[in-house]
């Protein structure tokens, strides 16, 4: 490329930069959009990740709830889902699925059930015994208790597990790109000897986890406005 | 009245017919063949130490727990043949630790019944307006939540949510137990002033026999294998208790918890003429001194009210150089002399009898 006027001094610093392996924020701008579609599908695998989880979790949760044995089974169980490391699930189920979302999503959502589900069964076990009881001697069936007083008031509970569950997820679906689902690991890997876009597509990856918290953060505020009361 | 005025539902009678509740593997049962008859619009205390069946006495006549054995009946009808929600709906339910929903507003706690019977948002609204009133509870608390309310107005609040629909029946378990003294008393004669306006039936559970004798119309007095030992109005329960395990229970001060439950009124009151000296009186009927049989005057008369406590009336009897007290009307006019000797005769009819008779 030719340089001009202002554009090509900068442009021929830069170059320099990256000869020399330093931080560049000039390349960086110059090659955002290798960055868009991980970035994207980054988000992507977390937050369908953190769905599935969040759906399959509090579904066992609400089951084990109510039929107190269920906790121990289910918590080895997702115990041992979590302690896999994630790089040899991807490989386990390459022959299953193939390379691709499907993969990648399984894992990781497999990742957040133990986190979920813990948080879920604390948040429902901490509704005060009292305000249960109350409930029941009104009338309330007990899917009236558990939607309209132990749901909202283990909400703090569920929330807190949300948060922990999606900037974990965020960091582990960086290795996606091992199953063939992309993910800002990609270009990481892709140039991993280049400090700039090192340390850019992991800035990206710990600046979505903070994007992702506080996103959860304002809506938990929202949502449980009796927390701010007291 | 506003729409949201609820007709007063007529109270129902409740009848346990020997409800037993007995747990699998416990030696005996945890209430033992309970028969008692609550009639309409009155309150029955169920009394006694802890373990003794009252809690759970009163929670199988909401199905909270069920019976093994016998049935309870509520206008005549059995509870057994109910669905327990639609039962529990229909009774007040108020708990000690009152239970409010900590994420739901005041408004909405009070609401919670006439929402699940689905009343519109309007009758519901006013609804909680009349019952903050009923309670003594400033309208602006409806929009807070529990937390920002202090323990008796949470228990205020509680017992407005029990009131919402209006239900014939209330089962209320220690419903004054964790509020300090001062403010439980107040939280007391506000009940039963607010009773004296619905006459609703209720079950009231506590293990004070003080707060029992306060409360009660009628009085249960349960053991512990929840066996029933007595079943009487308050009175009857302090001058003739059924057993030993009764007389123990509500004290030996017994005789002075009656005197709380009697007015200097209840009393056939002395004239002047039973007495050996004269009561001077001003032109206005008052009291003003005594003259003792040798002329001497004394001006520290010792008054006491028709409408007083007889227990206040013998402490300032006692206090006196006399003994003897000059009962007024509320306009202070005389209207009789009361004595430590006359209380005593009052209690004691058998002793009052006897001295007659010698």
């Amino acid at each position: 490329m030719i340089a001009q006027g202002d554009n090509g001094f900068f442009r021929e610093r830069t170059d320099t930069c990256v000869t020399d392996n330093g931080l560049c924020p000039g390349w960086v701008v110059d090659h955002l959009d290798r960055y868009t579609t991980p970035l994207l599908q980054h988000v992507f695998l977390t937050v369908t990740s953190v769905a599935a989880g969040f759906l399959i979790a509090g579904s066992l949760a609400i089951l084990a709830h109510r039929r107190r044995w269920l906790v121990g089974p289910i918590t080895n169980v997702t115990g041992i889902l979590y302690t896999l490391p994630s790089v040899a699930v991807f490989f386990l189920l390459l022959p299953i699925t193939g390379r691709g979302n499907l993969t990648a999503i399984i894992a990781l959502t497999a990742y957040t059930l133990l986190i979920l589900f813990r948080n879920i069964l604390a948040g429902l076990d901490a509704v005060p015994a009292d305000a249960r009881d109350a409930g029941r001697g009104m009338g309330l069936t007990d899917r009236q208790l558990l939607w309209r007083v132990e749901l909202p008031l283990a909400l703090p509970a569920i929330m807190a597990g949300l948060r922990i569950a999606t900037t974990t997820t965020v960091g582990l679906a960086a290795l996606a790109f091992f199953a063939g689902a992309g993910g800002l690991g990609e270009p990481l890997e892709a140039q991993k000897a280049f400090k700039t876009n090192v340390v850019f597509a992991g800035g990206l990856c710990v600046a979505l986890a903070i994007v992702l918290d506080a996103m959860i953060l304002l809506v938990q505020r929202s949502i449980t406005p009796w927390t701010r009361a007291a | 009245m506003t729409a949201a005025h609820v007709p007063p539902s007529s109270a129902e009678p409740l009848e346990f017919r020997g409800a037993t509740k007995r747990y699998p593997g416990a030696a005996e049962p945890a209430v033992d063949a309970l028969t008692l008859e609550v009639p309409a619009g009155e309150i029955c205390v169920l009394v006694g130490p802890s373990g003794c069946g009252k809690t759970t006495a009163m929670r199988m006549v909401n199905r909270m727990i069920d019976m093994t054995d016998g049935d309870i009946l509520l206008g005549g009808r059995s509870v057994r043949e109910r669905e327990p929600s639609a039962l529990r709906r229909e009774i007040g339910y108020v708990i000690q630790q009152v239970g409010l929903f900590p994420h739901r507003t005041i408004a909405q706690n009070i609401g919670t019944v006439p929402e699940l019977l689905g009343w519109d948002r309007r009758r519901r609204d006013e609804r909680v307006a009349e019952l903050l009133a009923l309670t003594g509870l400033d309208e602006d608390l409806a929009s807070r939540y529990p937390a920002q309310l202090s323990g008796g107005q949470r228990q205020r609040v509680g017992v407005a949510r029990a009131l919402a629909t209006d239900p014939p029946v209330m089962l209320m378990d220690e419903p004054f137990g964790a509020i300090d003294p001062i403010n439980r008393e107040r939280l007391q004669n506000e009940f039963l002033r607010l009773q004296e306006r619905l006459r609703r039936t209720i079950v009231f559970v506590t293990h004070d026999i003080d707060e029992a004798i306060k409360m009660g119309d009628r009085i249960a007095v349960l053991q512990r294998g929840g066996r029933l030992q007595q079943y009487a109005t308050p009175a009857e329960l302090l001058m003739q208790p059924a057993n030993d395990f009764v007389r123990d229970f509500v004290g030996a001060d017994r005789a002075l918890k009656r005197l709380a439950l009697l007015r200097v009124r209840d009393v056939d009151l002395w004239t002047e003429a039973d007495i050996d000296f004269r009561l001077e009186v001003d032109g206005d009927g008052r009291p003003v001194a005594w003259i003792w049989p040798d002329g001497r005057r004394s001006t520290s008369v010792t008054v006491v009210e028709r409408d007083d406590v007889l227990r206040d009336a013998l402490s300032d009897l006692l206090q006196s150089q006399t003994q003897y007290g000059a009962v007024v009307d509320p306009r202070g006019r005389l209207q009789g002399i009361l004595s430590v000797e006359l209380i005593h005769d009052f209690l004691v009819p058998e002793a009052a009898a006897a001295s007659g008779d010698a």
